[in-house]
């Protein structure tokens, strides 16, 4: 589709992009101490544009702008889950940037970017979009410029990131050089239709990878994220946790099922387009990101270090998933990471009002809150149980999907491999809840959240309770969007 | 009826939600909302049970389902199944329930958290109760976990004691091992049959779904659940030391009912354990019961001795359904949840009286220690009566329940031992009767330790008292409920089931194994079972009476001094008291392992990660001297860091997450390069 | 004519030259101009394969976007490092270790 026609399936991105020029000027206008408007005009502008992209449903999948990006219920999916992601995350941020008018523009920019990499078709804009996403990010890691933890965050992160995302663009240079195509799906069919060099192509392909990895944290290339997570403001921190974690898998499912993979006849499974081990290796990489992620876990003392490494084990299990190459698989990893969305933000917003409270982020400094502040570890306690997955929380029926579409797959050490792992992160996570309600601490002063603490609170705490025995509705979601474009 | 099920089942939950937010703030620290909760619950159940004489059927089944889940490859159906089976589990565990609440407005009078312990005990019998009504593994599965955390917060209960923090950890932590595998089971029935519904994979199975090998991993997988849940060995060594908590739990929940839902949910299953699985179950259970017997001859302990005692009759209702005595096992469960929660309770008595006593005279020892006790039969006449009649209930005197159900047990593993052609199938009948033996004694040892004889320390017998009403009235109507006859109506057999209701309307539901291979999985002719049963009586009767002989001849009339027999056995003493050693056991091997894990990984970073960092620099100076003829700067730079960077790779790496950026990107190169090279050989 | 193997040669040493830049400067600004390398080896890679594998301009499009790139990741880059330089009057990235396990 040319660009002139493409334009009208391009809504979301459009309002979007004016909403976040809107805010810039806006925010000039406003006194200081009004400026917590700009925080209510990007939610609108994110609200508003949620409604457009649920609209879009309706559109046939197709490739616009000359095939740069695509339009198929997939990528909606994505839109919608980082553009709902990015909203809560404004509503997290109030009390803690009030007077930052930009923080909210940047917020909105990287939710551009982020809708962008769940679209993409073209290797030049698989680097566009996560750039955008990635810059945007550098900056808000460092948003806190009194902290000099915010920094040293910050500068970690842009000089990792520039190292992966040059090292990708050198593998996707090969890729180039080996079929003469950057659009995905041309690349696809000069795969299937010529013999090239394997070991090129693998090489390309693990070049390719570390650059993906990187952005959803898998071993080896998760080092920059524990620095990061600490150091970044706990807004920001949950922010990384989820959005641009989920554009990154978006981006590695078409990368997988394009360039390494085929889809089948029968649309269930994708065969590899050549022959190099691509599953075998995700599938190694998956068990290690989990393992590492998990033992690491279970040495730490911060609280927001820990909930990193849990992160990084979270990105290990959908990795697993996605290693058996199923559209069963994928179907999981994006109900898991609406699940994910929940029960994360959840722990990270009691951990972002606790902080004050405990005057600590050691996990130590716990101790006792059940009686100090009894919804709040509650709560607590049920984000804990979720991410380590039992039942009946959220948590419990996402991993159940990962695990099924593994096993349904016959990958059976992969899976034990994985069930293994959650119950080593038992460890870890039911460590806080004992501090919590079995132990009691020197302090036992009550500890008073205010209503809106209360509300958000009960945003992630009913959506992790009630996905745990009803899910239907996001399931049926997942399995509506499990549409792709395919050339 | 399906509403009456989902008012019992809702009806604690309703009493959680209640103490758990405005709890502290009701009129007597909320007690009556939970207590009348379980107690409505109760009489609705004892209205389920009249429905189920009503129909007086085998076969009798009600079950309702409502569509849960329903997507392209996933369907949950959300029903709940009222059989016989269900209906009798439903009136057990509201009978304990209610019961162990009531004693506990007494036991737990003036505690500090007294209404959290409440709302524990309520969302206990909520998960409790559902666990019994689902109709599908899945639901089954979520409750499962559901009374496993409540235990660990009961256990845990009086948290300030770390051994009780620390029992706590271990229940759950070794319920997770069993839970491993029973999820594992979960997912293999899943994909093979595509539902979690009972009579979905009775269908499944009888049509060969799932067969050979892989029913029998998935019966044993399953099994492994039940393993953890109802504390079979090797996972037994959670159960004793979860007596840390409160007593009124142990009887509820270490004794009764929660312990007791893995042998439930094998009796679920029992329609689809392959023979081989059979085998597994039966002997785990075997071996658990005359394992778990010898260590309770030894302990001091007066909880510990019955928490043994517990597992041991647990191996015995595991064995019963591994040698496909199905109404057996499952009779076991019903009369041993009376008398044990009985002995529990009674147990609880002593120990209240005992901690009053020393509270009076500012002693601080241990109030369980049967050594401290002697002669309390006079200070405490109902707590003695009722005990006296458990302890002959467990040991499997004719006329109580107990021996119903046990003999029904021993009878039906010797059926199976005589029917196999391999007599060394025996060996579970003689762990039967070998542990019925000894169970005998240990119980009147405890029974004589602690009421007859005279006062060994005669400053705490003087001010010991009986208990109050809230705790003496439950201890009668369970001992009410350990006579033969509740459970042989409308027959007056004292010496067996057969003829009762329990043995008409609990009977093996039709085995979907033997469905799938076309012949009996199992077949034991009436000739065989008769013979066996006749046997059984004889040779139980006669193990029981020796058992008790020899108990009064060592503690009563100290024939023999038993400290000199513990001498001259000396080794074996200390392996019983020890418990086999198997904490230390598992100390050694699972938590050293650990340990020597770590030290690899330490191994590792100095070693292997430092070797390749020095590699590295050494690959660096020889590139450095070819690519700094291109940039001067660069050549000075790196001269003059050279040394720096050596030394900064060499000792900064010790662990991997140094907090340099260039080790991270060089941690990820080293990745990238490992993995081309790796995959390329 | 110069073959396509030469230039993919000279790109492969830029961009390892790039590489062991970034790992052994002390500097934060020279690790940047190790990125800067790798960037550019990039652009060699894609213009020489556009000029002798492909009649499209794809490559030498993406060339000249990550030029700009390279730009806009460098203005980013500067301004947190003159943030750093505020806190710490130092720009020695292996001093930089506040946070770490």
């Amino acid at each position: 589709m040319n660009n002139l026609e493409s334009l009208q399936f391009f809504i979301p991105e459009l309002f979007l992009t004016a909403g976040l020029l809107v805010t810039i000027i806006v925010e000039l206008l406003l006194k200081k101490e009004q400026k917590v408007f700009t925080a209510y005009l990007a939610a609108t502008v994110l609200l508003i544009t949620i409604f457009f992209l649920i609209r879009q449903y309706a559109i046939e999948p197709a490739a616009l702008f000359g095939g740069m990006v695509v339009i198929d219920p997939m990528a909606v999916f994505f839109k919608i889950l980082t553009a709902v992601s990015t909203l809560i995350i404004v509503f997290f941020s109030i009390p803690s940037f009030r007077v930052k008018a930009e923080y909210y523009v940047l917020l909105l920019a990287t939710t551009l970017g982020m809708m962008l990499m769940a679209q993409v078709n073209d290797l030049l804009m698989i680097i566009l979009a996560m750039e955008l996403v990635g810059l945007v990010s550098y900056v808000l890691a460092g948003y806190r410029r009194s902290d000099p933890k915010s920094g040293e965050a910050s500068l970690k992160y842009i000089l990792f990131g520039a190292a992966s995302t040059g090292i990708m663009a050198f593998g996707f240079s090969y890729i180039y050089g080996l079929t003469g195509q950057t659009n995905l799906f041309e690349i696809q069919q000069a795969l299937q239709s010529t013999q090239h060099n394997p070991v090129i192509l693998f090489v390309a392909f693990v070049l390719i990878i570390a650059g993906l990895g990187y952005k959803i944290a898998m071993v080896p290339f998760h080092f920059w994220l524990p620095d990061v997570y600490e150091g970044a403001p706990t807004p920001v921190t949950a922010f990384f946790s989820v959005g641009p974690k989920a554009a990154g898998m978006a981006v590695l499912i078409r990368f997988i099922i394009s360039i390494v993979a085929g889809v089948s006849a029968d649309g269930q499974t994708f065969t590899a387009n050549a022959p190099i081990h691509a599953q075998e290796l995700l599938a190694v990489l998956a068990v290690l990101t989990m393992t590492l992620g998990n033992l690491s876990a279970l040495q730490q003392k911060n609280i927001k270090r820990m909930m990193a490494y849990s992160s990084i084990a979270h990105a290990g299990y959908m990795l697993m998933a996605l290693a058996v190459f199923t559209s069963q698989s994928v179907e999981a990893v994006m109900f898991y990471l609406v699940v994910y969305m929940f029960m994360n933000f959840g722990a990270f917003w009691v951990i972002h009002r606790m902080t004050p409270h405990l005057g600590s982020e050691e996990i130590t400094a716990y101790t006792g809150l059940g009686y100090r502040a009894p919804l709040v570890a509650v709560a607590m306690g049920v984000f804990m149980f979720s991410l380590t997955g039992l039942p009946p929380l959220a948590g419990f029926i996402g991993k159940f999907y990962l695990f099924a579409a593994v096993i349904k797959a016959e990958w059976y050490i992969l899976a034990v491999l994985g069930v293994l792992n959650s119950v080593v992160s038992l460890y870890y996570y039911a460590y806080v809840t004992k501090v919590m309600f079995l132990n009691r601490g020197d302090d036992e002063s009550a500890v008073s959240i205010s209503s809106y603490d209360t509300a958000l609170l009960l945003v992630f705490l009913i959506p992790t309770l009630v996905l745990g025995v009803y899910w239907v509705p996001v399931i049926s979601w997942a399995t509506q969007s499990l549409h792709f474009f395919l050339g | 009826m399906i509403t009456q099920a989902l008012i019992i089942w809702l009806l604690p939950l309703l009493a959680f939600t209640i103490q758990i937010f405005v709890g502290k703030r009701l009129p007597r620290k909320g007690d009556w909302v939970s207590v009348s909760a379980i107690g409505i619950s109760f009489m609705l159940s004892i209205m389920l049970m009249i429905q189920m004489f009503m129909a007086y059927d085998p076969e009798f089944a009600v079950t309702a389902a409502m569509p849960w889940i329903e997507t392209g490859n996933f369907a949950i159906p959300l029903g709940i199944r009222l059989d016989n089976l269900a209906i009798i589990m439903l009136m057990v565990v509201t009978t304990v329930s209610f019961l162990v609440h009531v004693y506990s407005m007494g036991y737990m009078a003036g505690d500090q958290y007294y209404n959290r312990f409440f709302a524990y005990l309520s969302l206990f019998s909520f998960s409790m109760l559902g666990l019994v009504l689902w109709d599908n593994l899945f639901g089954i599965y979520m409750m499962w976990e559901l009374v496993g955390i409540c235990s660990y917060l009961l256990i845990g209960f009086y948290f300030t004691k770390d051994s009780a923090a620390n029992a706590g950890k271990k229940a759950f932590i070794t319920n997770r091992i069993g839970d491993f595998g029973f999820l594992i089971g979960l997912l293999i029935v899943f994909t093979t049959i595509g539902s979690f519904n009972f009579s979905a994979i009775h269908e499944g199975v009888s049509s060969g779904l799932l067969s050979g090998g892989l029913l029998t991993a998935a019966g044993v997988l399953l099994f492994a659940g039940a393993v953890g849940k109802s504390a079979q060995f090797p996972l037994h060594v959670w159960l004793p030391d979860a007596m840390e908590g409160p007593t009124p739990v142990s009887a509820l929940i270490h004794a009764a009912t929660m312990v007791a839902a893995g042998v439930y949910l094998m009796a679920r299953l029992s329609f689809m354990l392959s023979f081989d699985a059979m085998l597994v179950v039966a002997y785990i259970g075997g071996f658990t019961a005359i394992f778990a017997a010898t260590i309770a001859i030894t302990q001091n302990d007066i909880k510990r001795v019955l928490a043994y005692s517990t597992v041991s009759q647990l191996g015995y209702m595991i064995m019963a359904l591994g040698v496909g005595s199905y109404m057996a096992g499952f009779f076991h469960l019903v009369t041993h949840a009376m008398f044990k929660a009985g002995l529990f309770l009674g147990s609880g008595s002593v120990i209240h009286a005992m901690h009053h006593s020393m509270h009076k005279l500012h002693l601080h020892e241990d109030p369980n220690d049967l050594r401290l006790m002697g002669g309390f039969k006079s200070k405490m006449p109902v707590t003695y009566a009722t005990f006296l009649i458990f302890t002959l209930a467990l040991s499997g005197i004719p006329f109580f329940s107990g021996f119903l159900s046990k003999d029904a047990i021993l009878g039906g593993t010797l059926a199976f031992a005589m029917s196999q052609h391999n007599p060394i199938h025996f060996l579970l009948p003689v762990f039967g009767f070998t542990a019925a033996m000894i169970t005998a004694f240990y119980m009147f040892r405890l029974v004589i330790r602690t009421f007859y004889g005279k006062p060994v320390r005669p400053e705490i017998y003087e001010h010991i008292h009986e208990s109050p009403k809230q705790m003496t009235v439950p201890l009668m109507v369970l001992a009410a409920l350990s006579i033969f006859i509740v459970y042989t109506l409308p027959s007056f057999n004292p010496t067996g089931a057969a003829g009762g209701w329990f043995d008409h309307l609990i009977q093996h539901p039709h085995s979907a194994v033997s469905a799938q291979l076309g012949h009996d999985v199992l077949h034991i002719d009436h000739e065989t079972e008769h013979l066996a049963h006749i046997s059984g009586i004889i040779i139980s009767i006669l193990v029981a009476g020796l058992g008790i002989l020899l108990a009064f001849f060592i503690y009563y009339w100290k024939k023999a001094d038993h400290t000199r027999i513990a001498q001259s056995i000396r080794p074996l003493y200390l392996l019983s008291f020890n418990k086999y050693y198997f904490d230390e056991i598992y100390q050694a091997t699972f938590v050293r392992g650990l340990l020597a894990w770590n030290d690899l990984l330490n191994w590792f970073d100095a070693k292997i990660i430092d070797g390749i960092v020095n590699l590295s620099a050494t690959v660096t100076r020889v590139f450095s001297a070819v690519s700094g003829l291109f940039d001067l700067h660069i050549v000075d730079g790196l001269v003059n860091g050279l040394a720096n960077v050596t030394s900064l790779f060499g000792n900064g790496l010790r662990k991997i997450q140094t907090g340099q950026v260039q080790n991270y990107i060089l941690g990820a190169l080293l990745g990238t390069v490992l993995i081309i090279i790796i995959s390329l050989i | 004519m110069i073959q396509l193997n030469t230039f993919l040669i000279i790109s492969a040493i830029v961009f390892s030259t790039g590489i062991f830049t970034i790992l052994y400067k002390k500097n934060v600004i020279g690790i940047l101009m190790g990125v800067e390398l790798i960037l550019n080896s990039v652009n060699l890679n894609f213009i020489s394969f556009a000029k002798y594998s492909d009649a499209q301009i794809n490559g030498q499009m993406i060339a000249i976007f990550i030029m700009i790139l390279a730009a806009a990741e460098a203005a980013i880059a500067l301004a947190i490092i003159l943030n750093i330089y505020r806190d710490r009057a130092m720009v020695d990235v292996t001093l930089i270790d506040e946070m770490k396990n």
